[in-house]
């Protein structure tokens, strides 16, 4: 009788020790790549669950296909981990229309989020006054050149429409592309392409104008713009040669193409830095990058559009959101952390929108990186943005912007119908309060 | 308890967990989508009840009316194309006695993979960089340097092709399996009037083979309702609309833009189309058709 009552004295002990001891933890799905995942696992996750004995952060990846719906279907049934990860702002704004995360302003105001992050970037989390996101990872779009190729041959880095023409046939008459890029596999690629030529043509002003409503979108500046685009895309076929080639190249195809001398330059997001480092450290040219040209008087010399690639916020149904925000708050307040992170990533991902110094970058920064940041912080700091349209623009006409391209490129609607269009889309995302915070100028 | 054992109700024991399973994976959801048409549902969150708005959207959407136009079309190629080349060869097929089983393999071949395996075989032979164009653009030919799946004329085409090229296949065992069930005095007494090959094949053949055909007929034209794997992966629906068929349209609606009512009135369009398309075979069955 003494055993049993010994063996159920320590049998109740171990699981009581256990159940006061034990970790909260807290879940964050992510969606999977391959290569960048075992590095979120050693300086994210074990990096976090090291640091303290309370939480345990515990990651799932998933496909990035399926993450969306996958997400959004658990988070409808009442469950979805704790920490909501979203596509940009204006996934975010759905699930927040719809109830689906909690309002952050109280662990805002313990945490002090509002003086680490950006302004701007802070923002793009903000509806109807409350904070509901934090910004994950900023991006912008620029330009990438094969600097060994310019050397070679004299050619300047272009910075207005004049200089970029002047290139193009430069490289035409090489048999060369003048840009590397294709939208198979993610048709949004065009989206990329009508937000330069919007920011960088019609400019940044006219722009946040027509986002809060000052101007339409069917002004001719606009229409002027996208003509412009239309021209290079179809006309000229900047892009990987022709309009069919440029949606039957792929990600690695268009990389491949850029570091093989098929084009001279390459339009793209500042996610491509640790896939274009790669190629050509195998190689004997060297890469560069460059703002975007401006294209026309209305656009600044030197101007970044802004986005936010990745959004979080909390689920409203976690029980352990105290946790979670805790855990966020980690993030958000070790910038030695984030750059660690960040860097193994070549700054493609968690690139955190906090205030950063010089001396905060290690010195195993690629510098044609930590030129990036710097030039990137500096010129947006003067107000020289843009803004992109997939952290922007509203679900409806931030699908519109790109899926209808395709119909002015084949020639079915003019321009001028599809910006009227697109005003049309705009107009109803108003009535249906479903517009983002746009950041001031 | 008697009236439990009743051995009427038995086979309605064996079917009650399909049924069941049915009736949470298809009928639930079904009517949960024909009630979500009638609202401005956006996929979560609260939903307001519009009516018939969806419906009368719908009718002025050009693209709606493009996607419609590519499914007709897409369903005459099916009805047409595979059903001719898989009746002639099946046809052909009898007529070999050594190695027909190769040959049937390799036909029902593509069938076996999976449509995502198939579609990337085809968009790399399609490939600007890698495809067959680079290959034969060597050799002085300038064929191919383009990918039809990315040329607004031939996308739709294309894209049917590979589809077709995949499922061609299927039919061809299929009729095959009915032309053997035909009984051989047939043809031997066609033979002893001298008939001709053709002959044999249109007066005794199709003839007897015609419950296989119409069912085949009938399950394409079902079938090519809610297409969608092939073209969602080669084309995502375009460029610009010009492979967009109902099924794909009714994805972006729901998951791109989230316009989950809008996209629920689409699947209410297509369940009612497919209704249609049923009863059509009914009426015919009543009418003393082998349907």
């Amino acid at each position: 009788m003494k055993k049993i009552i010994d063996s159920i004295f320590v049998l109740s002990f171990i699981f009581t020790s256990s159940a006061v001891f034990a970790k909260t933890q807290i879940s964050w799905w992510m969606e999977a790549r391959a290569e960048r995942d075992p590095i979120v696992m050693e300086k994210l996750v074990n990096a976090y669950n090291s640091s303290q004995d309370e939480i345990e952060l515990v990651i799932e990846f998933t496909a990035q296909e399926v993450l969306g719906e996958k997400l959004r279907t658990a988070l409808i049934s009442g469950g979805g981990p704790d920490i909501v990860r979203a596509a940009g702002p204006s996934f975010i704004k759905e699930y927040q229309m719809a109830g689906m995360l909690e309002n952050l302003d109280s662990y805002a105001d313990q945490y002090g989020w509002n003086d680490k992050i950006v302004p701007w970037a802070y923002n793009s989390g903000v509806f109807d006054g409350s904070l509901y996101a934090l910004p994950l990872t900023y991006e912008s779009m620029i330009m990438l050149y094969n600097k060994t190729l310019f050397a070679e041959n004299g050619w300047v880095v272009p910075t207005t429409l004049e200089e970029l023409e002047d290139v193009a046939s430069k490289a035409k008459a090489m048999d060369m592309n003048v840009y590397s890029y294709g939208s198979t596999g993610w048709q949004p690629t065009h989206e990329h392409l009508v937000g330069i030529y919007l920011n960088n043509y019609a400019g940044p002003e006219n722009v946040y104008k027509a986002l809060i409503g000052e101007k339409k979108w069917t002004d001719p500046v606009f229409v002027e713009a996208i003509e412009l685009l239309r021209k290079h895309m179809v006309d000229e076929g900047y892009w990987s040669g022709s309009l069919e080639n440029y949606y039957a190249i792929d990600w690695d195809q268009f990389h491949d193409a850029f570091s093989a001398r098929d084009a001279a330059m390459m339009t793209i997001g500042t996610w491509t830095f640790q896939r274009t480092e790669m190629n050509f450290s195998s190689i004997d040219d060297d890469w560069g990058w460059a703002p975007l040209p401006s294209l026309s008087s209305n656009s600044p010399d030197q101007n970044f559009m802004l986005a936010i690639g990745t959004s979080i916020g909390l689920n409203p149904n976690s029980k352990n959101k105290d946790a979670a925000a805790s855990m966020l708050n980690w993030l958000f307040s070790n910038k030695d952390v984030v750059i660690n992170l960040s860097n193994s990533l070549e700054f493609a991902e968690f690139n955190l929108p906090l205030y950063y110094e010089d001396s905060d970058f290690p010195t195993d920064v690629n510098p044609k990186i930590k030129d990036f940041l710097s030039t990137f912080g500096k010129v947006t700091g003067e107000g020289n943005y843009g803004y992109c349209t997939w952290a922007f623009w509203p679900a409806d006409p931030g699908v519109h912007i790109w899926k209808d391209m395709e119909v002015v490129w084949a020639g079915d609607i003019s321009v001028a119908d599809y910006m009227a269009d697109h005003q049309k889309l705009w107009d109803k995302a108003r009535d249906k309060g479903t517009t983002l915070s746009i950041p001031n100028r | 308890m008697k009236i439990f054992l009743n051995k009427s109700l038995i086979a309605w024991y064996f079917i009650l967990p399909v049924l069941l399973i049915h009736l949470f994976v298809i009928a639930i959801p079904s009517i949960s989508s024909l009630a979500l048409s009638l609202t401005d549902f956006r996929g979560m969150g609260k939903l307001n009840y519009i009516g018939f708005e969806n419906f009368i959207e719908l009718f002025d959407d050009r693209y709606f009316i493009k996607a419609v136009y590519h499914n007709i079309i897409w369903t005459i190629a099916f009805l047409t194309i595979p059903v001719f080349v898989a009746l002639v060869c099946a046809y052909l097929l009898t007529g070999i006695k050594r190695g027909q089983l190769f040959f049937r393999l390799a036909f029902f071949f593509p069938y076996m993979l999976a449509s995502v395996v198939n579609c990337q075989i085809w968009k790399y032979l399609f490939s600007p960089i890698y495809g067959i164009g680079t290959v034969l653009s060597g050799f002085g030919l300038d064929l191919f340097t383009t990918s039809p799946f990315t040329t607004k004329e031939y996308s739709l085409f294309a894209v049917a092709f590979v589809d077709g090229w995949h499922f061609w296949g299927f039919l061809v065992v299929i009729y095959l399996t009915g032309m053997y069930q035909v009984d051989s005095s047939l043809y031997e007494a066609a033979d002893i009037e001298g008939a001709s090959k053709y002959q044999k094949f249109r007066y005794i053949t199709l003839p007897m083979i015609r419950p296989v055909l119409v069912f085949t007929i009938m399950i394409i034209t079902i079938w090519s309702i809610p297409v969608f794997d092939y073209v969602f992966i080669l084309t995502k629906g375009g460029p610009a609309y010009s492979s967009e068929v109902i099924g794909t349209y009714m994805y972006s609606q729901a998951f791109e833009r989230f316009n989950v009512g809008y996209s629920s009135a689409i699947g209410t369009m297509m369940f009612f189309y497919v209704l249609i398309i049923v009863g059509l075979f009914g009426v015919l069955r009543r009418l003393g058709w082998e349907v």
